[in-house]
């Protein structure tokens, strides 16, 4: 199964947000999951993506940003995808701003598994067509359906 | 990143020049509008007159967008309020604050702790000031002493002399000359120059000689570089201001300390207060006060009252009359470039101290610590190394291989409580901690870059 498709929900899914700062962004990308998923806290996702962007940009080139950390009471792999309606500066290597964010939470013990999410992850963004048809996605619910239904994992 | 700054004073005005000449988003708040048009006419970057900590002056401020906050006005009382509305109300991921008061800072933990104010990071000019003055008096002859991984790794810079055992030899003969001691020579200044030090490169008399060790050697390393000085035995302070106090109080066990105040009030509780110190009331830019104090045979001379015109001729003074060596408190920049290396032997800038202890706040990458040098054009920089050598472009590698910057060199590495020197062949592990000297601050991206994880890092 493709990898958006095992870990996003439509209740994670936002399109053309409207955000100022990548500071602002994290705030709702923390209160989209939080409010999904009560067992966390939107503080603490919050702090530990902002903890985690400090140690380096998780900016990937071409527009895109895939925020992860690890975090406490977080009992499977979870993403949320988020597009904007206007890209914002996100120190990224290419130093292009960034319109397309999937973030990726993982419970605190490290594992390999989580690696290769993130890298199937990765691979799915590097594949142009796919970032074209959810830039293309106008609604919470095509960009949902684009993310999931694209079958080619890259 | 976004950076809001409260206080458009001298460090307010020097750290939103920094910031800004890092390509960071930067916004100023004062009340001061003709001071903040001074700025915006100097730098990029933007303005906002009002009262600094109330929430409608942050908001207009942008504080909802920023990635930090430094609240540098004048009044402590601003600084604190403005980081607790800018964390409750707009959720500011990270607050600084300059705090002066000392009795705020001994209530520290109750005040600043999880219950208290949310102030993510406390930075006090005096205290910073007094360690580096305490320091230098600790380590006759240094001009400079800095601290890295809790004082465990020093930065020494030190002037080098006729009779130092490697004046007029090559810096790799130093394991020669002090077997068992290790040190990193990372940066020489000859005739205001930067070298790039090598194995083979001769130190020089007169050369600002920066090195790196552990702390336990490098009293003997500095004295490879110039004849053991005396050790200080007499100390006047002139100025029983916080500093002054603070500083007497800290050194009067080791040192014969003598302090010049001019209040009479003041004076009389400091000698309530500094049992072991003679408080002296009158002027320290008075020679007949100084010479009957004995200032000839004086061995450190420390001015440090809040006014730079009197602490630079007290210094020229307490210089003309005998002092040995002559250590002077100065705010503004341009009379630090000014006066150094003339007859007075040492200039502190508590601006530079306290713009160093921000910068450690805002260099990305897990960066612990950070000394501005040379009025700022040298950077001396703690990093913490993270990940693997795949998510890493530092772990799991031998220093040799490190794609440093030109003017850039490594120190030391602490590794748990191990402090090693840098030297080519030693690997970096994950979570080591690496001292690294950066000639030229304009290499400063490249090296936050170099310490920063990739994207395969959880």
């Amino acid at each position: 199964m493709q990898i958006l498709a095992q870990l996003l929900t439509p209740e994670r899914t936002l399109c053309r947000a409207s955000g100022s700062s990548k500071k602002k962004l994290f705030e709702t990308l923390a209160e989209l999951i939080a409010r999904d998923r009560s067992e966390l806290s939107q503080s603490e996702v919050f702090t530990q993506l902002v903890a985690r962007e400090r140690l380096g940009s998780t900016g990937l080139g071409g527009g895109i940003a895939i925020p992860h950390c690890r975090i406490p009471g977080c009992q499977e792999p979870l993403a949320a995808l988020v597009s904007l309606e206007e890209p914002i500066d996100f120190d990224a290597p290419d130093d292009m701003a960034v319109d397309l964010l999937c973030v990726l939470l993982v419970p605190d013990q490290a594992h390999q598994e989580h690696l290769d999410i993130l890298a199937r992850i990765a691979r799915l963004f590097s594949q142009g067509a796919f970032c074209e048809s959810l830039r293309d996605a106008d609604s919470n619910d095509k960009l949902f359906r684009a993310a999931t239904e694209w079958a080619d994992e890259g | 990143m976004r950076i809001v700054i409260l206080g458009a004073g001298q460090v307010g005005g020097s750290l939103a020049e920094y910031l800004v000449g890092e390509g960071n988003d930067v916004t100023v708040v004062d009340c001061d509008n003709p001071r903040l048009q001074a700025l915006q006419d100097k730098f990029d970057l933007r303005v906002v007159c009002g009262q600094a900590s109330h929430p409608r002056v942050l908001r207009q401020a942008g504080v909802d967008d920023v990635d930090m906050l430094v609240a540098v006005t004048s009044s402590d009382e601003i600084n604190m309020v403005a980081c607790q509305v800018a964390r409750r109300l707009f959720r500011v991921p990270k607050t600084i604050a300059r705090v002066r008061e000392s009795d705020y800072l001994a209530q520290e933990d109750a005040l600043f702790g999880p219950e208290g104010f949310p102030v993510d990071v406390l930075i006090s000019p005096e205290a910073l000031v007094t360690r580096r003055l305490e320091h230098l008096l600790t380590y006759a002859g240094a001009l400079q002493v800095l601290d890295f991984a809790q004082g465990r790794v020093q930065l020494v810079a030190v002037r080098a002399g006729y009779g130092g055992a490697l004046v007029g030899r090559e810096i790799a003969e130093q394991r020669r000359l002090a077997p068992g001691r290790d040190a990193r020579v990372v940066a020489i200044f000859r005739r205001d120059r930067a070298l790039m030090p090598r194995g083979d490169t001769v130190v020089e008399e007169g050369d600002e000689v920066f090195f790196i060790s552990s702390r336990q050697d490098s009293r003997e390393i500095m004295h490879l570089m110039r004849p053991q000085d005396r050790p200080y035995r007499r100390v006047m302070i002139a100025g029983g201001g916080n500093i002054g106090a603070r500083l007497a109080g800290d050194i009067q066990a080791q040192f014969r300390v003598k302090v010049v105040e001019c209040s009479l009030p003041r004076c009389e509780v400091l000698s309530q207060q500094l049992r072991q110190t003679t408080v002296l009331h009158g002027e320290a830019t008075d020679p007949d006060l100084l010479t009957e104090e004995g200032i000839a045979g004086i061995d450190a001379f420390l001015a440090v009252t809040n006014d730079d015109e009197a602490n630079i001729m007290a210094s020229m003074l307490a210089a003309r009359l005998g002092a040995r060596t002559v250590i002077t408190l100065i705010n503004n920049r341009v009379y630090v470039d000014l006066i150094q290396g003339g007859p007075i032997d040492i200039a502190i800038s508590p601006q530079q101290s306290t713009i160093g202890a921000l910068l450690t706040y805002v260099r990305r990458g897990d960066v612990v610590a950070v000394h501005a040098l040379r009025r700022g054009a040298a950077e001396a920089i703690e990093a913490v190394a993270h990940g693997d050598r795949d998510s890493s472009r530092v772990v799991g590698r031998r220093i040799g291989e490190l794609a440093l910057p030109a003017g850039t060199l490594l120190g030391a590495i602490i590794r748990g409580e191990e402090v090693m020197v840098a030297h080519d062949d030693v690997e970096i592990a994950a979570e080591d901690h690496v001292i690294l000297f950066v000639a030229d601050k304009r290499a400063v991206k490249q090296v936050e870059k170099l310490f920063q994880v990739g994207l395969g890092f959880f």
